[in-house]
């Protein structure tokens, strides 16, 4: 048998980093680097700074690599987010991957809202979010994951996510979680796993006395359509947040993080 | 070769009656059950293999299996399952059960045994048993299988011998899992049971509660 050339496939490469240095009080922008598919870009907003990411080539699939960056120095206070919600397309079996690092330098926070990232069929993508907090720095970090375009009538049957995320405290892990979706998950009724939901959501705070915000988050966890719950604990406040479809979802989102933050949330979440 | 004395001290360190109180722990199931999740000894079954591969089932075995390597890193593993933990009473019955495992092996061995999360615990005091790492996790996914059913037979009109058939349909999946976790990586520490974890977070809030999580 003759071996087959490889295809030569549209690969998407994409790396943006920021960081920002905190001057008469308020965090300013220090550099900026953008490369292939990747952009950040930086609104006119009063207030904490907000940057915005955003993957030009609309979507990733296999092969594809893409990067996010911040660095914050000392008692910087920023909001990051991502201008659309990320496609993950089908993929012939090598996963897209994407990165996602950021810093806090001490005193610093970041606040990590990203928008949802929609899986479709045969979709596999390997995430990876890690955040490094120095002493005395915060962070309110979210994701949300909807299961294929619920409004077009999708069931996926077949879609592969490992959505790693680490959070470490002067190099020691302080909230770790990877969640794993693929086909066994996908077909597995139990009501340990998705039971019926397509869209699922986490919310973690991290900060000194963080697990005082559950009985606020408690309060808004109870939007009609949204199966959801909180706990605090060591300076640590979780929200899991589960729904049949994307809409009550965000709506529910919006609600948990608008209960965390002082300030309006980013643009790209006013409903 | 397999010591027969310390396959049995294993026995006895992850039988029901050792001294932890693992019966007073559901790991969220008493929400499960409380909502209409669990009627049957099918939803049971689904709801206990699900947990033993995609949710604490998996965490705790394979970091038991790391912490009975040789030169584990015991302070860095004990780091890792506490970010690993997904609501405050999942700490409690780590550390909780953990405490209580290595004061009853102290008191048996005569060689103190610091407290840690309880897995841990397991994989620093059966590091110097002699009998493979894949027996002690068919032992301790067989007792987190033992002690989900029997919260569930004293809620869910199930009989024992349900349970005990829910127990023996396992099996087979659990000796499969067992061999995978003792050879996996840090890297296969994902999980799955989104509602599960959210149970157990509900459980916090349960106005009338029988077990501890």
């Amino acid at each position: 048998m003759l071996a087959t050339p490889a295809t030569p496939m549209q690969r998407s490469q994409g790396a943006a980093f920021a960081s920002f240095r905190c001057l008469d009080g308020r965090a300013r922008l220090a550099d900026l680097a953008q490369q292939g598919s990747a952009k950040a870009m930086l609104p006119r907003v009063s207030g904490v700074p907000e940057v915005v990411f955003l993957n030009t080539s609309g979507g990733l699939t296999d092969g594809d690599n893409l990067s996010y960056r911040l660095e914050l120095g000392a008692d910087c206070r920023v909001t990051a987010t991502t201008q659309t919600a990320e496609r993950v397309y089908a993929s012939r079996g090598a996963p897209a991957r994407a990165k996602v690092q950021a810093s806090v330098g001490a005193g610093a926070h970041l606040d990590w809202l990203p928008q949802e990232t929609i899986l479709f069929q045969s979709s596999h993508l390997a995430r990876d979010t890690q955040v490094d907090l120095a002493p005395g720095a915060s962070c309110l970090l979210s994701e949300t994951v909807v299961l294929g375009r619920h409004a077009m009538g999708e069931t996926l049957t077949d879609a592969r996510l490992t959505d790693a995320r680490m959070v470490r405290r002067g190099g020691v892990p302080v909230w770790a979680s990877t969640l794993r979706i693929d086909a066994s998950v996908l077909a597995d009724a139990s009501a340990a796993l998705l039971g019926q939901a397509r869209g699922f959501a986490v919310i973690a705070l991290m900060a000194q006395g963080a697990e005082d915000a559950v009985a606020r988050l408690r309060a808004v966890l109870t939007h009609a359509g949204c199966h959801s719950a909180a706990s605090g604990w060591d300076g640590k406040c979780i929200a899991r947040i589960t729904a049949r479809d994307g809409w009550p979802l965000k709506q529910q989102m919006a609600l948990a993080l608008a209960a965390l933050r002082a300030g309006p949330l980013p643009r790209v979440w006013q409903m | 070769m397999v010591d027969p004395t310390d396959r049995l001290r294993l026995v006895q360190w992850l039988s029901p009656a050792f001294p932890i109180g693992a019966f007073a722990y559901s790991q969220g199931l008493e929400v499960a059950i409380t909502d209409g999740d669990i009627r049957t000894a099918s939803d049971l079954e689904a709801w206990i293999a699900a947990i033993l591969r995609h949710g604490s089932g998996r965490i705790d075995a394979i970091i038991l299996a790391h912490a009975r390597q040789p030169q584990a890193d015991l302070a860095g593993l004990t780091a890792l399952i506490l970010a690993l933990a997904t609501s405050a009473e999942r700490v409690t019955e780590l550390q909780e059960q953990g405490r209580a495992f290595a004061l009853a092996i102290s008191a048996i061995t005569g060689v103190d045994h610091p407290p840690r999360p309880y897995p841990i615990a397991v994989g620093a005091a059966t590091a110097s048993l002699n009998v493979p790492t894949a027996e002690v996790l068919t032992l301790w996914l067989q007792g987190l299988a033992a002690q989900l059913t029997s919260a569930a037979v004293r809620f869910v009109p199930l009989g024992q011998t349900d349970g005990q058939k829910v127990l023996a349909r396992l099996a087979p999946r659990i000796t499969a899992l067992a061999a995978e976790y003792a050879e996996a990586p840090l890297s296969a520490l994902h999980s799955s049971a989104i509602r599960a974890d959210i149970a157990a977070m509900r459980h916090e809030t349960l106005p009338v509660r029988i077990f501890r999580t």
